[in-house]
């Protein structure tokens, strides 16, 4: 595979400078390139016939984590790498470190990075799982000024789609700071190690002050429809102390109601399998990183 | 056609690339770099152009050239001193752990990298660290087993250097 004809490669060095790159070709001739570890091989297999590539890797202020009283926001170059190695990243964030390192390999993690993944939406992803999961918001910075925040449930429209437009840049993903007992994880199976995942699953949970579950969301990788919540065990896990037969409830009655599909990598029914199997291991680490706060 | 400027293996070249033209290509085809491998028609799996950005390991097929403009850039090529093996290389040859080769510059490239984030990996982490390179000839075994007295050796000549 090798790219198709590029006309013009440009790398601006302040997001002011990548819009106004973008915008000077008609909606979708021109495209942002993060880490590129899908997008390149998207424009090899000419899925994406880009005539310019707006390289967004010198754009410093879309890079690093920041974490403070108002919360955690994730610069959308931020690359897998230093997620997963960032040990302010726990409890209620502890999911993003568990996805992050494993995405693909140690040269694709050194690379890639959280907004590619979370732009690109891939049918198959675990970072817009966990930012779903996670209940982020989208900060994005459009090319006339205006600047929105979407969250997750608004933003992953399904495979490949998001609610960004062309002449909008991600900023980064923020959240408020987590409640004093929340905890989250992330775990998924895939064919060989670190591949992309058949299933994923992210919990986060919320206790109250005797250690009830308050608040809950539950997010699914490796369905048709790409990253969804699963409400279903959401519901079932609220109320609880995080006991075996909670999550186990929660997780039958969201494998029950998942439209899971058949492919080469595992029926349906197997599917449902990993949901269980998967998303009751990771509740229970979602429910002790909580306690442990 | 763009001209970029790239040090690689401290050495600066100014040269004039195809905006589409990959790291790779540019690397063997241009400069004549011909360690770097491509075992799987630059699908970004093989791991066997695996080289230093800015001395992070990467794929030279997941980028383009021009993304490398201002960067330095290591090859298989770089990583001896002189005629003086580095501990990973001599340390494959002395394990067994490459039969054709093929995959070898890439394995050495990652790993070299690894070690310097963690100088005393598990055999569990080193496989871990090896998912995104593939060997079809000799199994993982003897290339674990290299790797970890690599590390060994790296350790020992540290602490000469310290003492």
């Amino acid at each position: 595979m090798y790219p198709a004809r590029i006309e013009e490669y440009v790398r601006p060095r302040s997001v002011a400078e990548a819009l106004a790159a973008i915008t000077r070709y008609e909606a979708g001739d021109a495209m942002f390139i993060a880490g590129g570890q899908s997008a390149m091989q998207a424009i090899k297999s000419r899925m994406l016939r880009p005539q310019c590539i707006v390289d967004l890797q010198d754009v410093s202020e879309l890079i690093g984590v920041r974490q403070d009283g108002a919360g955690v926001t994730i610069g959308a170059l931020t690359r897998y790498v230093d997620i997963a190695a960032d040990s302010r990243l726990d409890g209620a964030f502890a999911a993003l470190r568990d996805a992050a390192a494993h995405v693909g390999d140690r040269q694709v993690r050194n690379r890639g990075t959280i907004g590619g993944s979370v732009c690109w939406n891939y049918v198959a992803a675990c970072m817009p799982t966990v930012v779903l999961g996670l209940g982020g918001s989208m900060n994005l910075h459009a090319a006339d000024g205006t600047t929105r925040s979407v969250p997750a449930d608004d933003f992953f429209l399904g495979p490949l789609e998001t609610a960004r437009r062309d002449d909008e840049i991600l900023l980064g993903i923020a959240w408020p700071a987590a409640a004093p007992a929340s905890g989250s994880a992330y775990r998924k199976w895939g064919l060989v190690q670190d591949a992309l995942p058949v299933i994923g699953v992210c919990v986060n949970v919320t206790l109250d002050s005797k250690g009830h579950c308050g608040a809950a969301r539950i997010a699914l990788a490796g369905l048709a429809g790409g990253c969804q919540r699963a409400t279903v065990g959401e519901s079932a896990l609220i109320g609880s102390t995080g006991d075996a037969d909670a999550i186990d409830a929660a997780f039958d009655a969201i494998a029950a109601a998942a439209d899971t599909h058949s492919d080469m990598s595992a029926d349906a029914d197997y599917r449902r399998q990993l949901i269980r199997s998967i998303g009751s291991d990771v509740a229970a680490t979602a429910f002790a990183r909580a306690r442990a706060r | 056609m763009k001209t970029i400027t790239v040090t690689v293996n401290g050495s600066v070249y100014e040269e004039s690339v195809p905006e589409r033209m990959l790291l790779v290509d540019f690397l063997r085809d241009q400069l004549a770099l011909t360690g770097t491998h491509v075992g799987c028609t630059y699908e970004g799996v093989c791991g066997a152009c695996t080289v230093h950005l800015d001395g992070a390991a990467v794929k030279s097929c997941l980028l383009l050239a021009v993304q490398a403009d201002g960067h330095a850039v290591t090859t298989i090529e770089g990583l001896a001193q002189g005629t003086a093996l580095n501990p990973l290389q001599q340390a494959f040859a002395t394990h067994h752990g490459l039969q054709c080769g093929y995959c070898t510059p890439g394995i050495l490239m990652n790993m070299a990298e690894f070690l310097e984030r963690n100088p005393a990996p598990s055999d569990d982490e080193i496989r871990h660290g090896l998912i995104g390179n593939l060997c079809r000839c000799t199994g993982y075994v003897h290339i674990v087993r290299a790797v970890s007295d690599a590390a060994r050796v790296m350790r020992e000549n540290a602490a000469e250097v310290q003492a």
